[in-house]
């Protein structure tokens, strides 16, 4: 390889995470977010919301928060060992009632990879403290 | 072009049980095809026909009860409709939650027609909606709205609701008074129908979770409270209220309806089962599903027959009272 071609992967690699860091834009997760929006809150003490708190859902085992009633179907999601990871959030944003079969969670899902990846994102920076004011409209 | 998606028809035929009698109630159930269940609100019409919303599909479904077929209209990309009624008008109108639409679907040509929230508005999650005497739409947005379509003139209009979040179920009077629950508000309001202003009224019982609301004959207004599990029933000339906690030990009201009668039927998670309430005895009657789950999410019927569409096992129950 010439010299000329030997920084080729710095530059794709520093390309692509240019690329992903345009793309992990927490304004546009907090815009899908609408869709979660009804039943959950990411700001502390919102806590009397017809699903539960998901202000650092990342890394914690499904059906667990305290003080919120889950169902059974996720309790026993959370026993047989789902943790809420990136991953784990977007199978079930697929199709949450496929991942968790009895969730009451009656929202469709989130088909669009971009949407997933998004809302995710603003998830993510909800928990740590950067994540943009929630504007339901 | 006629914008309408078409339909694939199913025919279900056998997949109705015998109606087993209890009491002076007879139960009837109807499977859904597959691609076409997770039915979460339904409505009869006057013709008897049963529609409903297929969420998870973006269909709407209609059921007829007497051959037990069912047609599916797709309501087009995107969508994930949420509540349905019957209009003056004898069509399905729905809260089209997936793509933040008001929707009528002719009930001959199955063409569908939307009215579009707002741009500026922004995604409001969709919830219910009820006519009022002359004609006008009003809906709920559970992000924090309520809204009003002329379908005449197109006029759409959209307010904020006291609270926030919350906006659920919706209803409207004999006398044409519209009422609305807030969820997350936990609070019912009456709207004034003229000025699109809504006068918070508080139940008695603290993070009560107002979910649903229906109207009795003589325009009481009933209560489904979602964190309590209580039925509960406003005296709007009195200005009363008076609740009921419903049987079991964890109950969790999810739906209202009252029926020609001033029968109150609820469904109720806790109990995975859908209760007949008698206000003049004040006695309840369970009806448990015989599937896990059931999760009835909304009531509705005509004189004789109550519907329960059981989202959790893809099926609409009739409860067939005479």
């Amino acid at each position: 390889m010439t010299r000329r071609w030997a920084a080729l992967p710095v530059v794709l690699a520093t390309s692509f995470a240019a690329l992903w860091a345009a793309r992990a834009d927490p304004r546009r997760g907090e815009r899908v977010f609408q869709r979660c929006y009804a039943c959950h809150s990411v700001v502390v003490g919102e806590d009397k919301l017809p699903g539960p708190n998901l202000r650092g859902v990342i890394g914690r085992r499904a059906g667990t928060l305290p003080g919120f009633r889950f169902t059974p179907a996720m309790i026993g999601a959370g026993a047989r060992g789902l943790v809420w990871t990136r991953s784990t959030l977007d199978e079930f944003l697929v199709d949450p009632q496929g991942v968790v079969v009895g969730t009451e969670m009656s929202m469709p899902g989130l088909p669009s990879a971009d949407d997933r990846r998004d809302v995710i994102d603003f998830l993510e920076s909800a928990a740590a403290g950067s994540a943009p004011p929630l504007d339901p409209r | 072009m006629r914008r309408i998606a078409l339909a694939l028809a199913i025919a279900s035929a056998a997949l109705f049980t015998p109606p087993p009698a209890q009491g002076e109630i007879a139960v009837q159930t109807y499977a859904l095809p597959t691609g076409g269940g997770y039915p979460h609100d339904v409505a009869v019409g006057a013709d008897g026909i049963v529609w409903y919303t297929a969420q998870r599909t973006g269909q709407l479904g209609r059921l007829d009860p007497s051959t037990g077929k069912v047609e599916l209209v797709s309501l087009g990309s995107g969508a994930a409709p949420h509540g349905v009624i019957v209009g003056p008008d004898g069509a399905p109108w729905v809260t089209e939650g997936g793509t933040n639409a008001i929707v009528r679907v002719d009930p001959q040509s199955r063409a569908v027609k939307r009215w579009p929230l707002p741009e500026a508005r922004g995604y409001v999650n969709l919830n219910t909606l009820t006519f009022d005497r002359r004609g006008r739409v009003w809906f709920t947005g559970q992000n924090g709205v309520y809204g009003r379509l002329d379908p005449k003139t197109g006029a759409m209009q959209v307010w904020d609701a006291p609270r926030g979040r919350g906006p659920y179920g919706i209803t409207t009077t004999p006398d044409g008074a519209v009422y609305y629950a807030s969820l997350a508000g936990s609070y019912i309001a009456r709207i004034d129908v003229e000025s699109g202003a809504a006068t918070v009224i508080e139940p008695p019982t603290k993070n009560q979770g107002a979910r649903r609301v229906w109207s009795d004959s003589k325009g009481c207004i009933w209560v489904s409270e979602w964190n309590a599990g209580n039925v509960s029933r406003y005296d709007a000339a009195a200005g009363t209220w008076k609740t009921w906690k419903l049987p079991g030990e964890h109950p969790r009201t999810y739906a209202v309806y009252v029926d020609d009668k001033d029968i109150v039927w609820l469904s109720d998670w806790g109990a995975n089962a859908v209760v007949r309430f008698d206000p003049a005895a004040e006695k309840f009657a369970a009806f448990p599903s015989d599937r896990d789950g059931a999760n009835v999410r909304q009531l509705l019927g005509r004189p004789g027959e109550v519907w329960a569409p059981e989202s959790g096992a893809d099926r609409l129950v009739v409860y067939r009272t005479k």
